[in-house]
């Protein structure tokens, strides 16, 4: 009886609990699932403030996200952000890494990329690094290079770009050395937000022209497609224009036929002035010391190879993977600005569409494209340099040459030159193929069929006289050159240290005239 | 006295036990639903491609709590709800958030469960779970990502 009692008196609780229940649910319950909606922002900064710091008052949690690229210790298996010179495949990190193409000098010889090329490190040491490459002559007064290569490097290129006009492009690249702060101006916020109310722009006049030409206003354009815009400001393939059809030296994107290889190596037909037989009217960016052959430099074609890949094909951005939502600071959930491989953030990045998947499996499947990218892409940088060997030969054999000697000559530099921006174009970009899987085995199947097609012409020009010479391993008829720079080419020794770099001439003896910023005479 | 001592009580008893047995209910649906799972803000993503999906008029609980007994509904609701709870004030929620093994078994079974006649002769064992093949069923993870995540939620 008395648990009966119990009970009953235990009775009017669960109604008080019930209603609690049920008034709390009604509250709740009524909360409507907001439309995904941008935050908005309003700050106090002026649209043309270009300072990085300015930002970190009213955005301190992504401030500390953008300062995570100054992590330069972490690499995968192919690529990463431990800066080390490219060709280097003998010495560990940080001089070299076990991935490298050992050819990249004999490639380049005759251009600045020949004195140096590293791997790029994350965007806040864009002008500590870009002020001791020795790719800018540093032991001169002229830099040998415009004031161009400030474009995406700095935050206050859009500023100059207003002040000077086109003007801009063709200055001299020491005139601005000392007006940059080395972190608040290094490329930043301004670049890609409005700073009054932190909405996606476009602040590169190259990027804004070359859409515009392909029929593309970024102000119409969605913001899933501001996601990748933003970053196709600077990770594209570029040139300096000629200034035979434009403003000099002016950044310009080679995107009038499209976006594959081909299509830019067709634009660049009828962009330059050079008079070079067979030649004539087509952009050189410089000519192989070697093997004289007109040549593209290829930069970074990350957007364009992206673009017709199976993510970009499909609308998935630069953003979502690179820059995928992270909570920090407890809960609040920001995008991070730690621009870097996705391969170390594999949850964060891929997971989000490949929630069926694991992990570790993705990671093997990326594995898998850049493994074979990589290998092919070896085989095409030797094909390359047997190209420029094989003219090189040609060139120089005094024997009874073809008949039509001169017209496969024409024609064998202009494979080699193919086949190098072909090689180039996978070389300088940033995925190991990743981007877009097919184009990039196609592409390197191309130039590896140009460059070897080069080489056949080359030896039918010197009436198959110099066929021997090119037979064997291409590391014992060319070998790797490891060691070359500014300050090396000062020394005749260096210079007979190896037969392609004979053809260099030799620079007069002179000492550093800047270093970073300071002018040291 | 015009009501019997006795038989007051026993309906005001009877009158409780209603409201009881009415609210528990009502309280048992309406945390079933897409509104109160939506109403953390963690959830906002889900719950706005569940309501872009195939799935849209089903309750959040229709495929992610059992269904073959109200005992393991409650039993595994109520694990679920209290894990949630916790991890959502006191623990870490993870950036992106992904069923754990133990619901993806249950959702499987529901699929299974309402698709009977569709199953019923196909050997289901080609695949460990039906959104192997089925990848656009699950909360529309094809979405383009701007169009379902934005900061601060």
């Amino acid at each position: 009886m008395s648990s009966i009692r119990r009970l009953f008196s235990a009775v009017p609780a669960m109604p008080a609990a019930a209603v609690f229940l049920v008034v709390s649910l009604v509250f709740s319950g009524c909360t409507q699932i907001p439309e995904p909606q941008t935050p908005s922002y309003e700050t106090k900064l002026e649209v043309t403030e270009t300072g990085n710091k300015a930002f970190s008052e009213d955005f301190p949690l992504h401030y500390q996200s953008y300062l995570n690229n100054k992590d330069d210790t972490r690499m995968t298996e192919y690529a990463g952000s431990v800066p080390h010179d490219k060709h280097d495949g003998i010495n560990p990190l940080p001089k070299g890494y076990k991935h490298a193409q050992p050819y990249l000098k004999n490639l380049w010889m005759g251009y600045p990329f020949s004195y140096e090329y590293k791997r790029a490190r994350g965007h806040v040491y864009a002008i500590y690094d870009i002020l001791h490459i020795d790719r800018i002559n540093n032991y001169s007064e002229q830099a040998g290079l415009p004031a161009t290569c400030w474009n995406c490097k700095t935050n206050k290129l859009p500023q100059w770009h207003e002040t000077y006009g086109d003007d801009l492009w063709a200055m001299e690249f020491h005139e601005f050395r000392t007006q940059v702060d080395i972190d608040d101006n290094t490329i930043g916020c301004n670049l890609c937000h409005d700073p009054r109310n932190m909405e996606l722009r476009i602040t590169s006049a190259p990027f804004n022209e070359a859409m515009l030409r392909r029929g593309i206003d970024w102000k119409q354009a969605s913001r899933n497609e501001m996601r990748a815009y933003v970053c196709g400001q600077c990770h594209v393939e570029y040139y300096f224009q000629d200034k035979a059809h434009g403003p000099a030296a002016k950044v310009t994107f080679p995107w009038d036929n499209g976006f594959t290889p081909e299509d830019m190596y067709e634009y660049y037909k009828d962009k330059g002035s050079t008079a070079t037989p067979g030649f004539e009217g087509n952009f050189v960016d410089w000519t192989h010391a070697v093997s004289k052959t007109p040549m593209l430099k290829a930069q970074h074609p990350e957007f364009e190879t992206w673009i017709d890949g199976p993510h970009g094909a499909a609308g998935v951005t630069c953003a979502d993977c690179h820059m995928p939502y992270i909570r920090v600071d407890g809960k609040k959930k920001i995008s991070s600005h730690h621009w870097t491989s996705p391969l170390k953030t594999i949850e964060q990045s891929c997971l989000q569409c490949h929630a069926d998947k694991q992990p570790e499996y993705l990671k093997e499947r990326v594995l898998f494209t850049q493994k074979r990218t990589w290998e092919q892409l070896l085989i095409a940088q030797e094909n390359s340099v047997r190209a420029h060997e094989a003219v090189r030969l040609a060139s120089e054999y005094e024997g009874e040459r073809h008949p039509d000697y001169e017209s496969l000559m024409i024609r064998a530099r202009e494979l080699t030159r193919k086949g190098q921006w072909f090689w180039d174009i996978v070389s300088a970009e940033n995925s190991v193929g990743f981007h877009n899987p097919v184009k990039v085995m196609e592409t390197l199947a191309r130039s590896q069929q140009y460059s070897a097609e080069a080489v056949r012409l080359a030896v039918q020009a010197a009436n198959y006289a110099i066929g021997p010479e090119l037979e064997g391993d291409i590391k014992d008829i060319v070998p790797p050159i490891m060691e070359h720079s500014r300050k090396l080419q000062q020394s005749q020794a260096h210079l007979d240290s190896h037969k392609w770099l004979q053809y260099l001439p030799l620079l007069p003896p002179a000492e550093p005239v800047w270093d970073g910023q300071e002018k040291l005479r | 006295m015009p009501f019997n001592n006795k038989w007051f009580l026993v309906s005001i008893a009877l009158a409780l036990l209603i409201i009881t047995y009415a609210g528990a209910g009502f309280s048992m649906r309406a945390t079933d639903k897409p509104p109160f799972c939506g109403s953390c803000h963690v959830m906002n993503e889900v719950v706005r491609t569940q309501q872009r999906s195939i799935h849209a008029k089903l309750t959040c609980n229709e495929c992610h709590a059992p269904q073959d007994s109200l005992v393991s509904k409650m039993i595994f609701k109520t694990r679920a709800g209290m894990r949630d709870i916790y991890v959502n004030t006191l623990g870490t929620v993870p950036d992106v958030i992904q069923a754990e093994p133990a619901t993806k078994e249950v959702v499987n079974q529901n699929c299974k469960h309402c698709h009977l006649m569709t199953v019923l002769n196909i050997d289901m064992e080609s695949k460990a779970y039906c959104t192997d093949c089925h990848r656009q069923v699950p909360h529309f993870k094809k979405l383009p990502i701007d169009q379902r995540r934005v900061a601060n939620e």
